[in-house]
């Protein structure tokens, strides 16, 4: 059989796919039985607030409230490129990720339910956002010394393994140098590395932000200091 | 006596100078000259690359007048002579009667008038006066598995039958998915061992017109690029000519601008089918379907699946039968693991992580214990 970009595209919509999407869900299954296992202390302080009340205020602030007045956070008078461009990625991600009609399709796909999506130049704005942000994020990374210091290769890789799909994703959309099916192919790649990635490296973050978020607001809440 | 030439015979038959001319800008059109390769050994000028109508025209003139009728076989294996039945119904009668009466079928199961011991002689007698001038057209897929006994003609098998023809033909042209690629005799699970041309012949030209059925104008232009150049068409990776097969159908289809827009039918009688929106939703395989039905489409320009509001199931391609559903969006993974082995999955990492974290705790104790604590 001769090598084409047909067979390329079959293995990893096919084969390479499943067996991403099984290592993606054992891992982070793994990952989370491990923070599960670690334990909690016993906290005997007396309750002066709900917890349940302190996890809806934290959730509510830290995705519908702050992103719109960052400026009284330090977070982002410290570090205003890591904040702006970090949303900007992340904004963008979410919308490509559930609001492309292709994407969509993928889901639908696998958890049976479809639903309505943005027309293709929309989407295609953010997705264009969350590329120049992830530029702008590594030229940060390189530039800024402390940044540059934390960085070890783990921190390069995660860059590239996110990038990659994006960027294929892009190219393919608008039909850019190369065949469709080349980078339909080289998209699908990515994305099954990825899928193999997360749960080996940080971007578990995607699980644990709600976690750590629910368990932070739980601990104000209950002592009334949810900030 | 010489062998006739074409433009003799055509002049025996009464094809006035007219119908003549006609026919050869047909041809030239049908074949996409753009694509003509550099053929300067064979006496074409250099400058038709960029030139289409009057030159190229009177080139293929020039060529259908002095040369030679090609003698065309025609073998029928595992199909349904769907591509053959495409062919006598296209609806461009000039184009097929000139390949199929001018440039000569010698033997075609489903046409000819002889049948049994009289059509095999037949076909004997041209492969031994027309060796290595013939050009071998398959039809269908060949079986491989328990030594081919699933498609036999004459009491000899396909295998049999393709390699001995295919030792005497020019060039081989494979019609239609079958043919080039397996087609559904191919799709999982395979009972026959079914295989390609390409996967059987390997010292010979061989050109793939996938599609299903292919589209007959791609059959006989590639025929006619043959006659007229003595060569076959640019062939891309899995050898089908650049004339027909170098754009996809979403590249050149009608109803791309509402894909850019976002504007897509949910299902086949919404608002959106109704406004003749893009079907990608409804698992339109339009954006890696390398053919021309969007652009020479189907009974003289008429129509082709697309505008008729039937995604495109990627009839062209290979493995298009087990391509994850005819109407699953395209972007959808092809295999899906169950929800059982999902759960396996699962339970595998939780138990993984089980395990670790008690050794870890075990650990954790037992150097407590060693320092007494």
């Amino acid at each position: 059989m001769t090598m084409n970009w047909e067979n390329v595209l079959e293995f990893a919509r096919g084969p390479f796919f499943q067996v991403a999407l099984l290592v993606f869900v054992a891992g982070m299954f793994y990952r989370l039985v491990r923070v599960l296992a670690l334990g909690w202390k016993p906290d005997r302080v007396k309750a002066k607030g709900s917890k349940v009340g302190g996890i809806a205020v934290s959730f509510l602030k830290g995705i519908i409230i702050w992103p719109f007045i960052p400026w009284v956070k330090n977070t982002f008078s410290r570090n205003p490129i890591i904040y702006l461009a970090g949303g900007l990625f992340h904004l963008g991600l979410f919308v490509v990720i559930f609001l492309g009609t292709a994407h969509m399709l993928v889901w639908k796909s696998l958890i049976g339910v479809g639903w309505p999506t943005l027309a293709l130049p929309i989407v295609d704005w953010f997705a264009a956002g969350a590329i120049v942000a992830m530029i702008a994020l590594l030229i940060n990374r390189f530039v800024n010394p402390v940044l540059r210091l934390l960085s070890g290769p783990a921190e390069w890789l995660n860059w590239l393994i996110v990038f990659l799909p994006m960027v294929t994703g892009y190219m393919m959309t608008h039909h850019l140098w190369f065949p469709y099916e080349t980078l339909f192919s080289l998209h699908m790649l990515a994305v099954d590395v990825l899928l193999i990635w997360i749960p080996l490296s940080r971007i578990s973050h995607f699980m644990f932000y709600f976690f750590s978020k629910a368990i932070h607001g739980a601990d104000f809440g209950k002592r009334a200091v949810t900030p | 006596m010489p062998e006739e030439t074409i433009g003799q015979h055509l002049k025996r038959q009464g094809i006035s100078r007219r119908d003549f001319v006609k026919m050869c800008g047909l041809l030239v059109g049908a074949m996409g000259l753009r694509y003509a390769p550099p053929l300067d050994e064979s006496g074409l000028p250099t400058h038709l690359d960029h030139a289409r109508g009057f030159t190229s025209a009177s080139f293929v003139a020039n060529a259908l007048e002095n040369k030679q009728r090609v003698p065309v076989i025609w073998l029928e294996f595992q199909d349904c002579a769907g591509c053959s039945e495409a062919l006598t119904r296209s609806q461009s009668p000039t184009l097929v009667d000139l390949v199929l009466n001018t440039i000569t079928v010698e033997y075609h199961e489903t046409l000819s008038a002889a049948a049994g011991f009289q059509a095999e002689q037949a076909k004997q007698d041209a492969m031994k006066k027309y060796a290595g001038k013939y050009v071998l057209v398959v039809e269908g897929s060949i079986p491989t598995d328990n030594d081919g006994v699933y498609c036999t003609v004459g009491g000899r098998t396909a295998v049999d039958l393709l390699k001995e023809a295919a030792a005497g033909a020019a060039a081989i042209i494979a019609t239609g998915n079958c043919a080039s690629f397996g087609g559904i005799p191919k799709a999982k699970p395979n009972p026959t061992g079914a295989k390609s041309v390409l996967d059987l012949v390997t010292d010979k030209p061989v050109v793939n017109i996938p599609g299903c059925p292919a589209i007959p104008e791609a059959t006989t232009g590639t025929i006619a690029h043959f006659v007229v150049f003595g060569a076959l068409p640019e062939l891309d990776s899995l050898h089908r000519p650049m004339p027909f097969y170098g754009n996809t159908i979403h590249d050149r289809c009608l109803r791309r601008p509402f894909y850019e827009a976002g504007q897509f039918a949910n299902s086949f009688d919404d608002e959106g089918a109704k406004k003749g929106w893009c079907l990608y939703k409804l698992g339109c395989k339009g954006p890696t379907t390398y053919n021309a039905c969007a652009t020479i489409k189907w009974d003289q320009g008429l129509s082709f699946p697309v505008q008729s509001g039937h995604p495109c199931l990627g009839c062209s391609e290979p493995n298009f039968w087990d391509g994850g559903g005819f109407y699953q969006g395209q972007s959808a993974p092809l295999d899906r693991p169950t929800i059982a082995v999902v759960g396996a999955a699962a339970a595998a990492g939780a138990v993984v992580g089980v395990g670790v974290a008690a050794a870890n705790r075990m650990q954790k104790k037992s150097a407590k214990v060693e320092k007494g604590e």
